[in-house]
């Protein structure tokens, strides 16, 4: 989310090149991300397949039609998912979902995980597979337009309207993203967006920040991270804005 | 979660580091050669196919996906994992058409 306006705005490569290096560290993370042991037990595998479908469609559909848009128009769209962002975070979406009757099944679609909090194992349903499915092609064609995850979008929607509880939503929207961005990547690879010598440092320096932040992460409080991210969202959404009517 | 979930999940993790970790070196390794001023064949093949690697990876782990719900018979998975590898098969075939 910070790569793109980076190159774009900070370094004045075209949106499409920026989108695709991002493309490519996204999947890099994702990758990472869910090959870590902790994250085993809150992928949900099956919704996870399922809702692939739905969201590679979407990143196809993005990726081919990518450089129809104006550079301009996407700087805007860029602006507004930001401040989408930064409403999510600021309302910090955490509903409930987990059920603790240990003999409640989860369903076709849901899952079991061992929750920190509880110590114990809890079981969620997955609720409205129709709206999870919507909201995964928009997230995949956001995502190759824009070079982002996806999971902005993902995640909210399965924690609020689905019924998955918000660990599980996002270990399972991390790991979908991957394949996202593989098929938004491919495209531009294939268009000549993605210049290999910017993609490597990227690819090498987001792999080695996230490495650091965790390192740091516990000395910061939850709450200074989430204003601080919104802030920094909100400059990103103005300068876009801004960019726009300039392009 | 049986031991057939664990062992699918295991490879599933397993595909996903190897991938990251293979591109990321022939990433950092074009990208030394390229700044040692070798800038030519050996960092550009290098730099190519660890991008290629990268997004090799997440079509890797779709085929053993694929591979272990079809040994395990879940043919509703096993079919789903085959339209995502269909759709991504599609995505090469656009970017190739687009050179």
């Amino acid at each position: 989310m910070f790569l793109v306006p980076l190159l774009n705005l900070g370094f004045g490569f075209p949106l499409r090149v920026s989108a695709a290096v991002s493309l490519a560290t996204v999947i890099a993370t994702s990758s990472s991300v869910s090959a870590e042991r902790a994250q085993e037990n809150l992928i949900n595998l099956r919704l996870g397949t399922l809702l692939e479908v739905a969201t590679v469609a979407g990143s196809l559909l993005g990726g081919v039609s990518a450089h129809l848009f104006a550079e301009s128009t996407l700087q805007r769209l860029f602006g507004a998912v930001a401040i989408a962002v930064a409403i999510a975070v600021f309302s910090r979406v955490n509903r409930r979902n987990v059920i603790l009757d240990p003999a409640a099944a989860p369903g076709r679609w849901g899952g079991v995980f061992v929750d920190a909090e509880h110590g114990a194992p809890v079981t969620y349903q997955v609720k409205r597979i129709p709206v999870a499915l919507i909201g995964s092609f928009l997230a995949g064609n956001v995502s190759s337009l824009l070079g982002i995850g996806g999971g902005i979008i993902k995640v909210p929607v399965l924690n609020a309207w689905c019924g998955v509880p918000l660990r599980a939503a996002a270990a399972t929207s991390a790991f979908m993203i991957g394949v996202t961005a593989t098929g938004g990547a491919i495209i531009y690879y294939g268009r000549g967006d993605l210049p290999p010598l910017l993609a490597a440092p990227a690819v090498i320096g987001v792999q080695l920040g996230s490495w650091a932040g965790l390192r740091w992460a516990d000395r910061a409080t939850a709450r200074a991270l989430k204003i601080l991210l919104v802030i920094v969202l909100l400059g990103v959404a103005a300068l876009m804005f801004t960019r726009s009517l300039q392009s | 979660m049986t031991s057939r979930d664990r062992r699918f999940e295991l490879a599933v993790s397993r595909v996903l580091g190897l991938g990251v970790t293979a591109a990321s070196l022939c990433l950092a390794a074009g990208l030394v050669a390229a700044l040692a001023g070798s800038a030519g064949a050996v960092s550009s093949g290098l730099l190519a196919a660890g991008l290629l690697i990268l997004m090799a990876t997440p079509a890797a782990r779709i085929v053993v996906a694929a591979v272990a719900y079809a040994r395990g018979r879940e043919w509703l998975f096993a079919g789903l994992t085959l339209v995502v590898l269909a759709e991504l098969v599609a995505s090469v075939v656009a970017a190739i058409q687009g050179r």
